[in-house]
């Protein structure tokens, strides 16, 4: 399997775990307004948990960044910060911003604490693979598949807050941000990581192995629906 | 110290992806785990895997007699000092479930739960009732039933992690398309089991373990039915392929019945199935006395409890050939300890060397992943 094998293979997963996202009972129940308040700020909280510590994940994969995307993802960096000149605010503010706008401003320590959390847990687990090569291609692929996901649902979660749970538009300034850039992002994304594996020479098989493992399950899923999983579980 | 209060949580956490073999599909985690609180406030945690195929026990089951049967002997009693396994054991009573094999997993839940809050008592590790051989313990994946092309993704994700243990389930009809897909997908050098669960005849065991055979099979797990032992006996008599021991191994009679019989190369002990660490630390030291090998087991879906006293398990029994389980988060959409549990590369973990089993139980993660919770008082 070549590289341009390995980003169409890659696109096709992307494509499904998207499909999966937008077509689960949480997500649905989300769009269609059958979602309970509680939810919603479950979905709100777990979310900004999942993206607050973004621009630490996005320096780790500039640090790793091969040549030809290096530009890339210290574009992304910045304009996470905040500090590009097109980007504005920094993202982890917009964050904060939905949680106020949310009347959720009291949970920003428990949502700041899961995301520190979140990050610890990265730190400490044991390392399922035994080269920093194949850690920061796992990591590159889930913060692509995030890009992705976002360009094509950014929009659409944005619309369920505002219709369903009367948001205004500066508390949805994130969603509106992802929507725009992300369709770019998860283009760059995708040729960023056939440059990763193509630089670093990671086999395509194992490449394929890796992306098979960190996309095993719904990622997406997984962090925006952890707090009530286990209702859809029990149903 | 008395045992003053008790809590059962039967839970139920989302696996990752469904986890298939012959004797059931597997969506969720269904655990049932015990917290014990004596009258100083230490408290302990312990699991029990229920599983009608292999003890005879449900989730009902046993909820009713952990509460009816197992607590009320405990409520107010002594807890015994974290000085020996064995009298931490004799504490937790033996008693008959109607209709089930053994009220294994009931006993194991209790006995780790007290166990657990007798050695943070102490301020002790589980290391100085169970004293490590190893400095840490190697993993095998597991390779659930399913079509050819979903064994062989499985087999790429293991060797992308290094696994040099695999087990694959097997029992339906494509069974030698699918191991083969996985001895291709592994290469040589990986060492492969295979798991029927009990789903063979006897003639289409022979008759898959001939065809098998020749892509160097390490060991297979229950081929036939729980049943006479003999019958295990002719077959491994009938086949190259080492045979291992699971349903057919619930109670210490068992393994008297299968060494007796030359039935079997290889026990596989689990904490659960067995009835607590004791036991199966028991069952262990017999098998190796009686040179017959241990793979130490675990439970699909069970949470860092288990897998933490299978740890201690397996670092403590003096030859293990295998061991399975601490997929974590690998399988469990979450679990339940601060610390991770999870195997790393190459299926390696480090000994557990906190108080008690070693983890700390986030109680807040069983309430919400329970689907009933019970509190026992402490009078009996």
């Amino acid at each position: 399997m070549d590289c341009d094998r390995f980003r169409v293979t890659i696109e096709a997963e992307l494509a499904g775990q998207v499909a999966s996202l937008t077509g689960c009972e949480d997500f649905r129940r989300l769009e269609d307004g059958r979602a309970t308040p509680g939810e919603y700020d479950a979905f709100i909280e777990s979310l900004a948990s999942a993206h607050l510590r973004s621009p630490q994940l996005l320096a780790f994969l500039y640090a790793l960044a091969p040549p030809v995307a290096a530009d890339h993802l210290r574009h992304n960096l910045l304009e996470e910060l905040g500090l590009d000149e097109e980007s504005g605010r920094p993202h982890p503010d917009l964050l904060v911003d939905l949680l106020v706008g949310a009347g959720l401003a009291h949970r920003l320590p428990v949502v700041q604490g899961e995301a520190d959390a979140d990050l610890r847990r990265i730190v400490t687990d044991p390392l399922l693979y035994g080269t920093l090569r194949a850690i920061g291609l796992a990591a590159l692929i889930e913060i692509v598949a995030f890009e992705y996901m976002l360009s094509r649902v950014a929009g659409r979660l944005a619309r369920a807050l505002a219709t369903h749970r009367a948001l205004p538009p500066p508390a949805l300034a994130w969603f509106t941000h992802h929507s725009e850039v992300d369709v770019r992002h998860a283009e760059e994304g995708l040729t960023a990581l056939a440059a990763y594996v193509d630089y670093y020479a990671v086999g395509p098989e194992d490449a394929l192995a890796i992306a098979e493992t960190t996309l095993r399950e719904n990622v997406f899923a997984r962090r925006y629906f952890r707090h009530f999983v286990v209702a859809r579980s029990a149903r | 110290m008395k045992l003053v209060a008790a809590t059962l949580y039967a839970l139920r956490i989302p696996l990752v992806e469904p986890f298939d073999h012959s004797a059931a599909r597997r969506r969720c985690a269904d655990s049932v785990v015990v917290r014990v609180r004596d009258e100083t406030g230490t408290e302990g945690f312990g699991e029990g895997a229920p599983r009608p195929h292999v003890t005879g026990e449900t989730v009902e089951a046993m909820l009713d007699h952990l509460a009816h049967e197992l607590w009320p002997r405990l409520a107010e009693r002594d807890v015994p000092g974290a000085d020996t396994l064995d009298a931490l054991a004799a504490f937790v009573p033996d008693v008959p479930l109607p209709g089930a094999v053994a009220a294994n997993a009931s006993r194991a839940a209790l006995e780790l739960a007290v166990l657990d809050c007798a050695l943070r008592r102490a301020v002790r590790p589980a290391s100085a009732l169970l004293p490590p051989c190893r400095g840490a313990v190697t993993y095998s994946g597991v390779v659930p039933a399913g079509s050819v092309a979903r064994a062989a993704r499985h087999a790429r994700q293991m060797r992308a992690v290094g696994l040099r243990h695999v087990k694959v389930k097997v029992g339906g009809d494509v069974a030698v398309q699918r191991v083969g897909a996985v001895r291709e997908a592994l290469g040589p050098d990986v060492s492969l089991r295979l798991d029927a669960n009990g789903g063979w005849t006897f003639a289409r065991a022979v008759e898959v373990l001939d065809a098998l055979a020749p892509l160097g099979i390490a060991a297979v797990e229950q081929p036939l039915p729980r049943g006479p032992v003999e019958e295990l006996a002719r077959l491994r008599r009938a086949t190259p392929v080492p045979v291992m021991a699971d349903e057919s191994l619930v109670t210490p009679a068992d393994a008297e019945a299968l060494i007796g019989a030359g039935a079997v190369d290889f026990f596989n002990v689990r904490v659960s199935k067995c009835g607590g660490l004791s036991r199966a630390f028991a069952i262990g030291r017999r098998a190796a006395a009686a040179g017959v090998g241990v793979q130490v087991g675990s439970q699909v879906g069970e949470t860092a409890i288990l897998s933490a006293a299978g740890r201690h398990l397996a670092a403590a029994l003096p030859e293990v050939a295998f061991v399975e389980g601490s997929f974590g988060t690998l399988l469990l959409a979450e679990d339940v300890s601060v610390e991770s549990v999870r195997f790393g590369h190459r299926g390696e973990a480090p000994l557990l060397i906190g108080h008690g089993l070693g983890i700390q139980v986030v109680e807040s993660r069983l309430r919400a992943r329970a689907v009933t919770v019970r509190e026992l008082s402490g009078t009996r």
